[in-house]
């Protein structure tokens, strides 16, 4: 090695360093908080490593009634959402792309620009008078405004890029346009729909405010469930930050897992973002 | 999650001399038949709390006693205010017994018609127990519970007083006195402030809204009403005024930096580690501030009343009440749940676990009651509060505007704003928003 | 890749040109049931919110009609134009430091090095966490007696901060959890771009002599800069809106140093229930927010034309 790239691996590590630490830093943070009794959580000089673990802050959570109930929930509200997404959201960024028909995006764009809260009074009042309360419909419905366009925004970028040669072909020889989509472009686009998914999953996942409002005693998604076990009367950062972790620990481990599908997915689906 | 381990030995003993005493307390009149509801099931929309931890814990009482069944849930404050007064708003609530802050939500509630009359209730005595009538109620939940018609609209249940907290041990280091008046406190609180050190005499809300629960304490010892006779609103008068500068003086001069940006729980978390001398907030705090597991101050936080100003003392009240959906179609089973919460076992219950004060003279006055109590200090601070207690918010519809923007001119001062000038904005940016509310 | 990349537009385009001549666009199956989906979730709340904004409605009164004079008690509302203004100032800083951070990341994670997979994966965590538990998280952090921040700037010798406990800093210090999140976003964006920038301009200013800079800032910068202009634009929106971080950790304070349009929305319709009012508000916010797109959208027009001119 010469000394200019010795000079040039200190220099990457470095950056590679500040640049992944304060994510690092922080979640370390949040682990040790979610460990210690709230004397040790508010000491200062900060307690880093606490002599008495405090396991009751994951037991209390864990223990809570109804946990399994949340998280099902929750499985079905994201899982919903994320399915119906998929499958509206996939053709619709195939022929969007193919059109070139950026303006159609637009509608698709209003829906992701319209403040998140003026949704809530207007669907409460309509899902109420359609006597859908009480059920898991609402939210699920209310989150695709959260997974459609994150869909349709990451297959339009895709579409684009794939090569259209096959499908020309496949059209000449008679195809019809729904068997080139399906049998064609479809197959093509897996990684694409790999990283739609990972992501349409996260952000709903994440969503809570929608079910502050929409969710009642058993229609609960996990997040809300965990932010309603925190106790505002009290100090209680060791639990809160259990509970934050057990509610990000699904998502935190698909990123980990699947950060090589997303960074390929987002990277193919960008290449011809201008 | 709530922790209540010190007080659960105590708190034991205490219910069941209180259960003992109900019962041997009878007289023999009507006897309430509890059972007529049995079957009914009933919804209960409670703001996580230890009241409604308090009376969701001990559900399967009430079940035993009348056969009602009840699905009961509690969701943090604020989205709680939010989810009832939305699911009022469609004219089908979800729910048949709803728990309510008197001091945001009572005028709002009333207008709307929300709630059921509970009087022609009460007045049953095949519905009520005759240890439940309305002159036992304190003078301020009464206040909170009746219409200008003098209708029960709910039942008072756990009132919220304004009270001192200090650090006993940074008194002695400095050898300062409890004090007695609010020039007494200002002198203190600038005495034991050491910068170097990391310790402030004083530490208190500054944060927006909730800071209005604290300067009122000021407001109404310096004699200031919140209203004229006419409903107009008086929070830039000289009283005002007065009480703004002990505020900015006392949060700029002898509170931990930052306190601008500081709720109840920045207050706290200093207050707990020792780092600030003296707090004024609810209650209800007791029970944090002395549990080894999150408190370094155990066993040397004093309680008492908040000093007396040039024109008075008085502690600032505040309550939760809990009432009917005047769209349930359970009202007598619902108003028997109600009657249940405020009873004199789950009062005792509330008092000695230290998270709320019944407003029940009967439960607070009982010896046996009181004998549960672990603090006594804290309970004295309690009773005596409730003698010099006067309501800290004004009585309006617009409650929340109203702390928002008053909230904001007191934390303005905090960075060297003029008082006079920021109350007088303030009141001319609120007074519109209070005449649109009354006339319509 | 470059092939790719010159082929693949123009062939949209000679393809796409006769083909709307030849047959009707026939690809609309293909976008209806979305378009569908996505109105019929929309379109109601609009309509409500439009009309509901023409009257006067608090929550437990009747409604009456009052035209526009809900819009123009907001021209006279300082809380609205304060907040219009912490809005901008809030949403430039969230969108510029993010793009800076996040092309310098992208910069490194275009590079090979072992664990490169592992370390991108731990750099977009915050991205992927769960808001309202992070931003909790961050309050107790920026506490300025006990929290974990000062601390370790009194270990440097920095004298401790107020953060987002005092007016004047509460902005960046808001917009400091924001970049922390969201500068990963741009990161997989950008880092797109540079997957699709072909080696030999590289490989001639090598031969140049061109130090780091020069390379990056001639060669690179120009290349990602549609992938720049999509992280912002993204970013912008999500700026404006930003709700959970702010909400969960000031509220909007102190006093109301920290109040934007959204969060003063919020206050109006969920605290106040001055829901014609809010409707005012929300309708005026997303006028904003497209007239925000629309001046992007404009500057990065006469960016392309100027590096044409230059070109030329």
């Amino acid at each position: 090695m010469t000394p200019r790239q010795i000079i040039g691996k200190i220099g990457l590590w470095l950056s590679v360093f500040v640049i992944v630490s304060p994510a690092i830093l922080f979640f370390l943070w949040m682990l040790s908080l979610s460990l210690k009794f709230e004397i040790d959580n508010a000491a200062y000089p900060p307690v880093f490593f606490p002599e008495h673990i405090a396991w009751k802050n994951y037991a209390d959570v864990l223990a809570s009634n109804r946990f399994l109930t949340y998280f099902i929930n929750s499985l079905i509200v994201t899982g919903s959402a994320t399915a119906l997404a998929l499958m509206v959201g996939v053709p619709a960024g195939y022929g969007i792309a193919r059109m070139a028909a950026h303006k159609s995006a637009i509608v698709i764009l209003i829906a992701r620009i319209t403040p998140g809260l003026s949704y809530l009074i207007p669907l409460f009042l309509l899902f109420q008078w359609l006597g859908l309360l009480g059920t898991l419909v609402p939210q699920i419905i209310i989150h695709l405004v959260v997974t459609v366009p994150i869909v349709i925004w990451i297959m339009i970028g895709y579409f684009e890029t794939t090569p259209m040669e096959l499908e020309e072909a496949a059209l000449i020889d008679g195809a019809t346009r729904w068997q080139v989509f399906r049998h064609v472009a479809l197959p093509i686009a897996k990684p694409g729909i790999a990283v739609a998914f990972i992501l349409a999953v996260i952000f709903s996942w994440n969503n809570f405010v929608f079910g502050i409002v929409l969710a009642g005693r058993e229609t609960r998604t996990l997040p809300v469930a965990v932010y309603n076990m925190i106790s505002f009367d009290q100090l209680s950062w060791g639990p809160l930050a259990a509970a934050a972790l057990i509610v990000t620990l699904p998502v935190l481990l698909l990123t980990v897992f699947a950060q090589r599908q997303i960074v390929a997915g987002l990277t193919a689906g960008a290449v011809k973002g201008g | 999650m709530v922790d209540y381990r010190i007080s659960r030995r105590t708190l034991l003993t205490g219910t069941a001399a209180a259960g003992a005493l109900s019962l041997t307390g009878l007289p023999a009149r009507a006897e309430v038949n509890w059972k007529k509801y049995a079957g009914t099931k009933l919804e209960v929309i409670l703001a996580k709390g230890p009241r409604g931890d308090n009376l969701q814990k001990n559900l399967k009482e009430f079940t035993d006693l009348t056969g009602i069944q009840v699905e009961a849930e509690q969701i943090p404050e604020q989205q709680q205010r939010q989810k009832v007064v939305i699911e009022f708003t469609s004219g089908r609530p979800s729910f048949d017994v709803v728990h309510l802050s008197y001091h945001v939500q009572k005028r709002q509630f009333e207008k709307a018609g929300w709630l059921a009359d509970l009087t022609p209730y009460m007045k049953d005595p095949n519905l009520t127990a005759p240890d439940l009538v309305e002159s036992d109620f304190s003078a301020a939940g009464l206040q909170y519970a009746k219409n200008d018609k003098g209708q029960m609209l709910s039942l008072p249940w756990s009132v919220d007083y304004f009270i001192l907290y200090y650090n006993k041990e940074l008194f002695e280091k400095k050898g300062v006195a409890v004090p007695k008046t609010l020039d007494e406190m200002l002198a203190a609180a600038e005495k034991l402030t050491d910068p170097k050190e990391g310790i402030y005499g004083f530490v208190g809300r500054g944060l927006r809204n909730a800071n209005m629960a604290m300067w009122s304490n000021f407001f109404l010892d310096y004699g200031g009403e919140f209203l004229d006779a006419k409903g107009n609103i008086l929070t830039d008068g000289p009283e005002a005024i007065a009480a703004t500068k002990l505020y900015q003086t006392l949060l700029t001069k002898a509170a931990p930096p930052g306190v601008a940006g500081f709720n109840w729980m920045e207050s706290m978390a200093s207050f707990t580690q020792g780092r600030s001398a003296m707090w004024i907030d609810g209650v209800g705090w007791a029970p944090p501030l002395e549990d080894p597991a999150a408190s370094r101050i155990v066993g040397k936080v004093g309680y008492t009343v908040v000093p007396a100003g040039p024109k008075g003392q008085y502690s600032s009240t505040y309550g939760d009440g809990i009432g009917v959906a005047a769209a349930s179609k359970n009202k007598e089973a619902a108003y028997l749940l109600c009657q249940w919460a405020v009873s004199k076992q789950q009062g005792a219950r509330l008092l000695q676990a230290g998270g709320g004060v019944p407003f029940r003279n009967s439960i607070l006055g009982d010896p046996e009651v009181q004998k549960g109590v672990k603090t006594k200090e804290w309970l004295q601070s309690v009773i005596e509060s409730g003698k010099i207690s006067k309501l800290g918010l004004p009585v309006v519809i617009p409650v929340a505007e109203f702390r928002d923007i008053v909230g904001a001119a007191l934390t303005a001062t905090l960075s060297g704003a003029d008082p006079a000038a920021e109350l007088k904005k303030a009141n001319d940016q609120y007074r519109p928003i209070l005449e649109r509310s009354e006339k319509t | 890749m470059s092939a790719l990349r010159k082929s693949t537009p123009a062939a949209a385009q000679s393809d796409a040109a006769p083909e709307k001549e030849l047959r009707p666009p026939s690809y609309w199956p293909f976008v209806v049931p979305a378009l569908v989906v996505v109105l019929a979730i929309i379109i109601f709340p609009w309509v409500f919110t439009i009309w509901m904004s023409l009257n006067e409605w608090k929550v437990g009164s009747s409604t009456t009609f009052v035209g526009f004079s809900n819009y123009l008690r907001l021209t006279s509302d300082p809380r609205f134009l304060e907040s219009v203004v912490h809005t901008i100032a809030y949403t430039a800083l969230s969108v510029l430091l993010p793009l800076v951070f996040g092309t310098f990341a992208a910069v490194v994670f275009h590079q090979k090095f072992a664990g490169r997979g592992f370390l991108r994966g731990v750099f977009i965590m915050p991205m992927m966490a769960t808001p309202v538990a992070i931003a909790l998280v961050w309050t107790m952090m920026f506490h300025p007696q006990l929290g974990v921040l000062n601390y370790f700037l009194s270990l440097v010798g920095i004298p401790p901060q107020l953060w987002v406990f005092h007016p004047a800093t509460v902005i960046p210090s808001l917009v400091l959890v924001e970049t922390w999140q969201w500068t990963p976003l741009v990161m997989l964006i950008v880092l797109g771009g540079l997957a699709a920038i072909p080696a030999e301009p590289y490989e001639s200013a090598q031969i140049d002599g061109a130090n780091l800079w020069q390379v990056f800032r001639f060669i690179t910068l120009p290349l990602i800069m549609p992938f720049l202009f999509i992280a912002g634009m993204i970013r912008m929106i999500d700026a404006v809106k930003s709700f959970d971080i702010i909400f969960a950790i000031t509220q909007g304070g102190p006093g109301s140093a920290s109040e934007t349009i959204n969060i003063y929305l919020y206050s109006v319709a969920f605290t106040y229930y001055d829901l014609g009012y809010g409707s005012a508000i929300a309708v005026v916010f997303f006028l904003l927010i497209v007239a925000l797109a629309a001046v992007m959208l404009y500057a990065r027009q006469r960016m392309v034309w100027t590096e044409i001119a230059s070109d030329a």
